[in-house]
């Protein structure tokens, strides 16, 4: 498993490398010249060519670069247009966010995964076909649509909840929870889609495997032959289309927070974009490509460890 | 070669082939209306100039925020436009983003995809990470930098979505050419000395080109609901260009108000995506009965 992982980081490390290459030359393509903002747009050559020289703008890309990234390493994304630090501002972000996200899985997982199981073990009746309908529906629906529909429902008409903002869980755990649970539900419906279909599929293969036949042959109960045996092994693709749509996941933040005024990473990321704060914009998505990755290695760990048949290639492999 | 009288029965192995398809194909009907309601939509988009009631633009100052009537199928907005003429020009824009940027996507990613599975060694490994740098950047940041970089359009709106379905498209295209290249009939033309590129257009394409067409359908959806997203955060179609996502984005205002301005252009991505994937959906029952449900 060692060997496996190892090359996994290795080429995780590879793909933030050149992620960072990526951010770095795409905000330089941006258009003005960063001199001119930085001066106050002081057209003066000499002004100019000091205000260069003091930023480093003279210096050569590369070693700019290898500057901007050994900063960026240790935590300084530099100053936003409000002279504010860009790695304080996403960090205070952040936490909103990764609690969003984190109850979208669980209602993701929650839907997807039970409705998954139960279409595939009633393959072609009508739960499987309820299920695979509103999967379809699922995915078709545009998902901040179905928020302003929320919005309308149950904020506008019913007044059960609130339309937008955000209270942090320390101020009010219930406030808090009453302000994120519409839009976890547009977030997490749209995972469910996906793993509904992904699970429906790979438990029909494993229901199909010799190993569940060898476990209904043995006498195993039919409830311990779909949850230990083949609702087991479908878990492991299921893992890697979790992580896979971590991207989804992240662009849906950014329009869930933005339709239900939540002050989060994905609210921010338009501020940057809204308010042509570049630098602030360079470091939203250095953090955001970066987050990916290491996600997605964090599946591959839990990958291996649902999966022994990698623990071992992985072993000898070394 | 001899010469055959067409006028007999006897008909070539290939439109034989399309035959059955067409057969199986009818024998779906949930496929048959995704077809239609998708045509339907296409039609809607080229035709708006001629079928739209009003212009997009056309705005009538006694009926603001009127009510569905004769005179307006689904009532108006805030400046008196028309709602039913603006979804029929709306369907410009998403069926534009949704074609062009799938378009865009099989362009980039089929050449790469292929290369890579029938090369494999370090041309593989190379796509492999840059595949997974592409894949770091969910399709919004894209479509949010581009925005930043070349100003928010439509243009630029098709190109992040093309560009964000581009890896998992690659992915597909490069699994596909793997398994291909160990076919008997790619075998028999390198034994008979074919070079790469015929082998890759002759052989390994064509036989893709179901599961492409396949994968282009599942992805137009896609693209349309991203066009939406981006059209409603400002990053895509400019007002006063009507667009679904901008006149979602202009009833947000509106919701308690006249809540409907917000209901019909949603059911109509809805709608127009789930043609698409019900399409979708029966073409891979058609044609690749590998992955049949």
């Amino acid at each position: 498993m060692g060997g496996f992982l190892l090359r996994k980081a290795g080429a995780a490390l590879v793909v933030v490398f050149l992620s960072s290459v990526v951010v770095f030359i795409g905000v330089r393509a941006l258009p003005g010249d960063p001199a001119l903002a930085l001066g106050a747009e002081n057209r003066d050559p000499a002004v100019l060519a000091a205000v260069r020289h003091a930023y480093g703008l003279d210096q050569p890309l590369p070693v700019q670069y290898v500057k901007w990234a050994s900063r960026a390493l240790r935590g300084d994304l530099g100053l936003d247009a409000r002279q504010l630090p860009v790695g304080h501002t996403i960090v205070t972000r952040i936490p909103i966010t990764l609690e969003l996200a984190l109850l979208a899985v669980l209602i993701g997982v929650a839907i997807g995964i039970l409705a998954g199981v139960v279409a595939a073990v009633r393959r072609g009746r009508l739960s499987d076909h309820t299920a695979t309908t509103s999967s379809l529906v699922g995915l078709s629906v545009p998902h901040f649509w179905l928020g302003l529909m929320m919005i309308i429902v149950f904020a506008v008409d019913l007044h059960w909840l609130p339309a937008s903002g955000y209270v942090s869980f320390r101020q009010h755990p219930l406030s808090n929870l009453e302000h994120l649970l519409m839009p976890a539900l547009v977030l997490g419906t749209g995972l469910s889609a996906v793993l509904m279909r992904q699970t429906r599929s790979a438990m029909l293969n494993s229901l199909t495997a010799d190993y569940v036949r060898t476990a209904r042959a043995k006498g195993l109960s039919e409830r311990s032959v779909i949850a230990k045996h083949a609702l087991r092994n479908s878990l492991i693709t299921v893992t890697t289309v979790v992580g896979l749509q971590l991207g989804a996941l992240i662009s849906g933040a950014v329009i869930t927070e933005q339709i239900f005024v939540i002050p989060g990473f994905g609210r921010l990321t338009l501020e940057a974009v809204n308010e042509r704060d570049y630098t602030l914009l360079q470091g939203v998505v250095l953090v955001a490509a970066t987050g990916y990755v290491v996600v997605n290695l964090l599946v591959d760990v839990v990958y291996s460890l649902l999966n022994p048949r990698i623990r071992v290639s992985g072993a000898t492999n070394q | 070669m001899s010469f055959v009288d067409t006028s007999v029965a006897t008909i070539s192995p290939r439109a034989r082939r399309r035959r059955i398809l067409r057969r199986r194909f009818l024998r779906r009907p949930l496929a048959v209306v995704g077809f239609i309601v998708a045509l339907a939509f296409v039609l809607a988009a080229i035709l708006a100039p001629v079928i739209a009631p009003y212009s997009a633009g056309a705005t009538d100052f006694n009926a603001l925020l009127a009510h569905s009537s004769r005179h307006h199928l689904l009532g108006t907005d805030e400046l008196g436009r028309d709602v039913f003429s603006r979804i029929l020009w709306g369907a410009r824009a998403s069926i534009e983003a949704g074609v062009l940027a799938t378009l865009l996507a099989m362009a980039v990613a089929v050449p790469i995809g292929i290369v890579a599975g029938y090369y494999r060694g370090w041309v593989d490994a190379v796509i492999a990470r840059v595949t997974d740098v592409l894949l770091a950047f969910p399709f919004l940041i894209v479509a949010v930098g581009l925005a930043a970089i070349l100003g928010p359009s439509l243009t630029n709106a098709t190109i992040a979505l093309g560009i964000g379905a581009a890896p998992a498209l690659i992915r597909i295209a490069r699994g596909e050419a793997l398994a291909l290249r160990e076919e008997d009939y790619v075998r028999a033309a390198v034994a008979n000395g074919a070079s790469d590129l015929r082998i890759l257009a002759r052989h390994v394409l064509p036989n893709m080109l179901s599961t492409l067409i396949v994968q282009a359908t599942v992805a137009i959806p896609t693209a349309i609901i991203g066009e939406a997203v981006l059209s409603f955060l400002g990053l895509g179609v400019q007002p006063p260009t009507p667009s679904w996502g901008v006149m979602l984005s202009d009833a947000q205002s509106y919701l308690s108000q006249a809540p409907r301005l917000a209901v019909y252009p949603g059911i109509a991505i809805f709608l127009c995506s789930l043609s698409f994937n019900l399409l979708g959906d029966g073409l891979r029952d058609v044609l690749d009965p590998r992955t049949t449900r």
